[in-house]
């Protein structure tokens, strides 16, 4: 599938992937574009080289007299043992032509769970990280996600529609990366309904009654 | 386009993809024991910059080892030098160390529901973008090289601190912000340096 992606992560994000510092849920909303968006995992690529090239200049450290010995015994151990199996479910339905980002296949989803008019959302869990604070939102065709702000950072992948949030129209392979000094009310484009995936790492302060709902829902 | 010269570095690096292949290939273990002895220190000081004391760096260099070998197979010299793909394991390993450490939960076995992407089917990055890998390396080196000192100290400890910004910011005595515009200036500039 080919998409007109024109919303990336910067490359601020993109060095945290590599070199490891971005929590559960964002490093699971980034896997999700670098599915989709060639032009940010050769980004990637090249950050992750940057590492590959520090490592093997960096001076030798002195490992124990036996490590190799020790490192083969730990090859023996993991082939004995038998693989945990993966806990996942299968994810709620999407759309046709919607993908389920493989990044999230070890992850649980709930049942789309309505939260206002024509607005439905999944909350998904990740084994081994219940502190990712990670959510599929689900808006029809025209309507829109309560006006709101963030405390912390809220970052979105659009699995498929459309939306403008006053500051851009995003569509399908998109990513969003919004913090405290945006304010912003996404509209969803009239003939296709939207599904995005999100996670939040502060709290989402909507305007509204039905939205603080909602915010009450997401768990914070 | 200017190609920067080849030198011993890039050719070492290309002389470890096809090691790592032999052990994927043929489970060749004195392959093995040749990539151990180059790159088990190499991530032993990877993980003590990084504030592992020596013990645990000890423990997580023989995990991360045992890990090379046990995904040799995913191994794809078409997408990354050897050095590369052996820095994302001990990154991903070092990264579950210090989850355990604050208290977080954290997966048991690096290959169990860990979002991996060696695991992603032959991917497809657009052909314009898309550099070789031995060339990818070659021009790396390269730009690296040509780097202000400065600009590689901020990227080196981008790499190497779990805080970066904070110890930038202590090691050139400039504040917090400045120190997160400086990364980005860093990036970019080497992102410009290898578009030459």
């Amino acid at each position: 599938m080919t998409m007109d992606i024109r919303h990336h992560p910067d490359d601020e994000m993109l060095l945290a992937q590599a070199t490891g510092r971005n929590d559960v849920g964002t490093r699971l909303v980034l896997a999700s574009h670098l599915e989709l968006c060639g032009h940010c995992r050769e980004r990637l690529r090249v950050l992750e080289a940057v590492g590959g090239a520090m490592l093997g200049e960096l001076d030798p450290a002195t490992v124990a007299e036996d490590a190799l010995e020790r490192t083969w015994a730990r090859i023996a151990r993991q082939d004995a043992a038998t693989p945990r199996r993966i806990d996942a479910s299968a994810p709620p339905p999407l759309p046709q032509g919607a993908t389920w980002p493989r990044a999230l296949a070890h992850c649980r989803a709930t049942p789309w769970r309505w939260i206002g008019p024509g607005l439905r959302w999944s909350r998904i869990s990740v084994p081994q990280a219940s502190e990712a604070n990670l959510f599929l939102l689900r808006v029809a065709p025209g309507k829109y996600l309560p006006r709101h702000t963030h405390t912390g950072r809220e970052l979105t992948q659009i699995l498929c529609g459309r939306f403008h949030d006053g500051r851009a129209l995003f569509g399908p392979g998109d990513f969003d990366a919004a913090d405290a000094e945006i304010h912003h009310q996404p509209v969803v484009q009239a003939r296709r309904e939207c599904i995005c995936l999100a996670s939040v790492d502060g709290k989402l302060q909507f305007d509204t009654v039905i939205a603080r709902f909602f915010g009450g829902l997401v768990g914070m | 386009m200017t190609l920067v010269p080849s030198n011993p570095e890039q050719a070492r690096d290309d002389d470890w993809g096809s090691v790592l292949t032999d052990v994927a290939t043929r489970q060749d273990r004195a392959a093995f024991a040749r990539l151990f002895a180059h790159f088990a220190p190499r991530v032993k000081r990877y993980l003590m910059q990084c504030g592992s004391p020596d013990v645990l760096a000890e423990e997580l260099t023989q995990d991360a080892m045992a890990a090379v070998w046990r995904k040799a197979t995913l191994f794809d010299p078409g997408r990354a030098a050897a050095s590369t793909w052996i820095f994302a394991i001990a990154r991903n390993l070092r990264v579950d160390a210090l989850r355990r450490r604050q208290g977080l939960e954290s997966r048991a076995d690096d290959d169990v529901g860990a979002f991996d992407f060696d695991q992603l089917e032959s991917d497809q990055p657009s052909p314009e973008d898309h550099l070789e890998t031995q060339r990818l390396n070659q021009r790396l080196h390269g730009a690296l090289a040509r780097l202000p000192p400065e600009q590689l100290q901020v990227l080196r400890l981008s790499y190497f601190d779990d805080e970066p910004h904070v110890r930038i910011a202590a090691e050139l005595g400039i504040p917090l912000g400045t120190a997160k515009s400086r990364v980005r200036l860093a990036v970019a500039q080497l992102r410009r340096l290898l578009e030459r």
